[in-house]
């Protein structure tokens, strides 16, 4: 009996640490996409987001070389007190630097017995020296990015600093009225919420009737109609924008939100009234039955017996479409396009055509993460029911 | 329990009905870029300037825009526009992607923006969609000669070049140079006897990586380009790109090995081959001007200047970051975008005027955007290193355009490849081979 736990254990250890490394490799990345979210952008051109928690730079080379002169403050030497911003911006890296070390002061090597620091440790010490002098003040994190990728600042420093100095960029007011901007993520949340809760709900609807349709009444070429309805899964989306687009500007749709809802419905239909079928399929004959024989009419069915038994497959239905359509960029950017951008679409455009500004790109896609990340938590009970809904006879 | 998700799914259509009703308001509020209150202002008190100004467009008028550039480019871009929004009241209805197919499905759904801002090769594209440049009020002498000569497709004018960017620079750090007792080549033959005086100082000569997602090589078809430049001049350059001299041509062989030597090995470029291949051509920029530094030159765009500030904002253009035109190169490689217009209403009219105009020239160089051949540019650049590259614009001996841009077919892609081909070791002669013939099918 021990001995089959023990071997029991044994045997689930590879499967443990497969699973611990799939999980690894998923969530690193996220890991350093958020983390390279909070830090500055200078941080984040000039390091890697994993060293972040290591000593501040420079501090461990500054005692080692300097320390025992300069002390570890750097006001040691009165007339060479490192805390001075004059004197430390003559020497902003460690060309300058250098070229002072080797130099003697009063017919002394400035260095003494301790031999010139490398090249590394010299650009590491005027770091840190610009750190204490208060010339070049990093904090390790920051919210600014997340702030400009808000607002939709577009300019070469931050939002702060270019509202605190008055020269804020052409559709930057440096008040409230900034969080709607229509380059700024938060409008783009809300555009993104008018898109994806419609488009969500009604392929959900309809396929929920359609199922039912499919799964408990009579008429004849059932099975026909819903084979060709499966069967429209395999159109792939990207060959229907030119005649849908085409057929929106003759009905004025290109633009609307009715558009985008009308095109995300269509193409989730034919999964989400698959799945439903065989969902509501597998429910017990009896159940409807007896139902018919106490007088319920098929409506009175569909709401009573099939909406609150059929709850895990709407919710994953619901799950996926919803993902599905906050995720996508392609539709969103032919049929609504730059005049009503949704988050996708202000993702692409935080960064220039050359790719300079991505600190706010790693912002922006985190704020579109949120919301996802919050419907498949607060779902996810429901996720792995609704993936095996009708897989299994019940 | 059973209940809770019904709830849910009511609070979830009521928040969708809720918010419906907000949309319909929604995406009827005025874009930023307009101003209601600024826009009848002026048009009341300069009535003549601006009716020349507007032609004929009245407050309200839409135009859509459609372009690649995004972040900074776009604010730049409204800056530009602005005096004549202000002006004439216009609503602009920009979209920018840098995916083409979006053009496409937009013209063949018979949506196309009113102007789009896209490369020279859709001129051609879409010749029978434009509408002339000088019928829409440009006017050709605004520009700097020879500027606007590939916007005409068959005797027709269908394209202002509004952005341009000189691509044949090196940038490298005056303040290294000094302390390593270096000079600014002159001609090819000291860049090359430069690069080996670097290499016995210990010195890592040039950062050159090229990585760029799908479009990995396009900072090497630059630099062989510019060695093309250098080696055979710029009349080879344009038989390259009209199919007279195949790109598995000697002369390209010459380029490729110029360039092979030093991409693919560590002492001239950071890294070696590996390095080339997987730095990422941003980073690349960096590399030079990090402290220790890690290279001594970069080749790269003019774009590269405001790279280097972003990523060291106590840099200062002229001291510890500068260019120098690629010593002996025979003219400039250069790019523009280019303005085509898809409607000639009175907005789209005002607009052509307007950045073909000696004002319109002079905004865009204000606002810092690149280079305009617009001649109003000249002489109203703000930022050093734009004067001192607007200076190389005007005083080059002329323009070759991209060679990957200017062949249709997928040709910048071919070559793209053989460039990464053969920094990976493969055979240059099978690499160039494959780019040849997508050239000759592409030019047949």
């Amino acid at each position: 009996m021990n001995r089959d736990r023990i071997n029991k254990i044994l045997n689930q250890i590879p499967t443990h640490f497969i699973i611990i490394f799939m999980i690894l490799i998923w969530v690193v990345p996220t890991l350093g996409l958020l983390i390279t979210s909070l830090r500055p952008v200078q941080a984040v051109n000039t390091s890697g987001w994993w060293t972040v928690l290591s000593p501040p730079r420079g501090s461990a080379e500054y005692n080692q070389y300097c320390a025992s002169c300069h002390g570890v403050e750097g006001i040691a030497i009165t007339n060479a007190d490192l805390t001075d911003p004059e004197l430390i911006s003559r020497f902003p890296r460690s060309l300058q630097l250098l070229a002072t070390l080797r130099a003697d002061i009063n017919s002394q090597p400035h260095m003494q017995d301790t031999p010139v620091p490398e090249d590394q440790a010299a650009a590491d010490i005027a770091v840190h020296l610009k750190k204490i002098s208060g010339i070049d003040e990093q904090p390790r994190f920051t919210f600014s990015n997340y702030i400009d990728a808000l607002v939709g600042y577009r300019g070469t420093r931050s939002y702060q600093k270019d509202c605190a100095a008055g020269t804020a960029p052409l559709d930057i007011h440096c008040d409230t009225s900034d969080l709607l901007n229509p380059r700024g993520m938060g409008r783009a949340f809300v555009n993104s919420l008018l898109v994806t809760i419609p488009a969500t709900f009604l392929p959900i609807l309809f396929a929920a009737f359609a199922g039912y349709a499919f799964a408990w009444l009579d008429f004849k070429g059932r099975f026909l109609l819903f084979s060709i309805l499966v069967g429209l899964q395999v159109v792939p989306l990207q060959m229907t924008l030119v005649p849908i687009s085409r057929l929106y500007a003759q009905l004025g749709l290109n633009g609307t939100f009715l558009g985008v809802w009308l095109f995300h419905t269509g193409f989730g239909m034919p999964y989400a009234i698959y799945l439903m079928r065989n969902f509501l399929g597998s429910l017990p004959r009896d159940l409807f039955e007896s139902a018919y024989l106490d007088g319920a009419s098929h409506w009175t069915a569909f709401y009573q017996l099939v909406i609150p038994l059929a709850m895990p497959a709407i919710a994953s239905l619901g799950i996926f479409q919803f993902l599905w359509v906050w995720n996508d960029l392609l539709v969103a950017l032919v049929f609504l396009g730059g005049t009503t951008p949704v988050m996708t679409y202000q993702i692409s455009n935080m960064v220039t055509s050359l790719g300079a500004g991505w600190q706010l790109l790693t912002a922006s896609a985190f704020l579109s993460m949120l919301l996802p990340m919050i419907v498949f938590f607060a779902l996810q009970r429901y996720f792995v029911r609704g993936m095996l809904a009708g897989a299994v006879k019940g | 329990m059973k209940k809770l998700p019904l709830q849910i799914f009511a609070l979830v259509l009521l928040a969708a009905m809720l918010l419906t009703a907000c949309g319909g308001t929604a995406t009827e509020a005025p874009p930023a870029t307009e101003a209601p209150a600024a826009t009848e202002a002026p048009a009341a008190t300069e009535a003549p300037g601006a009716d020349d100004l507007c032609m004929g467009a009245v407050a309200g008028d839409e135009v859509s825009l459609l372009y690649q550039w995004s972040g900074q480019e776009e604010e730049r871009l409204n800056q530009i526009l602005q005096p004549l929004v202000d002006a004439c009241g216009l609503v602009l209805k920009p979209e920018s992607t840098r995916d083409q197919a979006l053009l496409d499905t937009r013209v063949q759904a018979g949506t196309p923006p009113d102007i789009a801002f896209w490369n020279v090769t859709q001129l051609t594209q879409y010749e029978d969609k434009l509408f002339a440049m000088d019928a829409l009020g440009a006017s050709a002498d605004a520009y700097i000669p020879g500027a606007i000569d590939s916007g005409v497709i068959n005797g027709k004018w269908l394209g202002l070049p509004v952005k341009s960017d000189i691509k044949t620079i090196i940038w490298y750090s005056p303040v290294n140079f000094a302390a390593a007792g270096y000079t600014v080549p002159t001609t090819w033959e000291e860049l090359d006897a430069l690069v080996e005086k670097m290499v016995a100082d210990g010195n890592v000569p040039w950062s050159m990586g090229i990585e760029s997602g799908d479009a990995t090589g396009w900072t090497g078809s630059d630099f062989l380009q510019d060695i093309l430049l250098v080696q055979q001049g710029p009349e080879y350059v344009m038989n390259i790109i009209n199919g007279t001299v195949s790109y598995d041509d000697a002369g390209v062989v010459q380029a490729y090995e110029t360039y092979g030597k030093w991409a693919t090995d560590p002492v001239y470029a950071v890294g070696g081959a590996q390095g080339t291949l997987s730095t990422g051509f941003l980073d690349a920029i960096h590399k030079p001007f990090s402290d220790p530094a890690e290279a001594m030159m970069v080749k790269q765009s003019g774009f590269a200047g405001g790279e280097i500030k972003a990523t060291y904002a106590d840099l200062e253009f002229g001291t510890d970051y500068d260019f120098f035109v690629v010593p002996g190169a025979r003219g400039l490689q250069g790019g523009s975008d280019w303005m085509m217009a898809f409607s000639d209403s009175a907005a789209v009219n005002a607009l052509v005027a307007y950045l073909s105009s000696p004002e319109g020239g002079a905004n865009w160089a204000k606002a810092s955007f690149d280079l305009s051949p617009n001649k109003g540019a000249a002489g109203n650049y703000t930022d050093p290193s734009l004067i001192k590259k607007a200076e190389a614009f005007y005083n080059s001996q002329g323009f070759t355009p991209d060679i990957g841009d200017s062949i249709p077919g997928g040709f910048g892609s071919a070559e793209w490849k053989a460039i990464v081909d053969y920094l990976n070791g493969g055979d240059l002669a099978t690499a160039l081979a494959g780019a040849a013939a997508v050239q000759a099918e592409a030019l047949k």
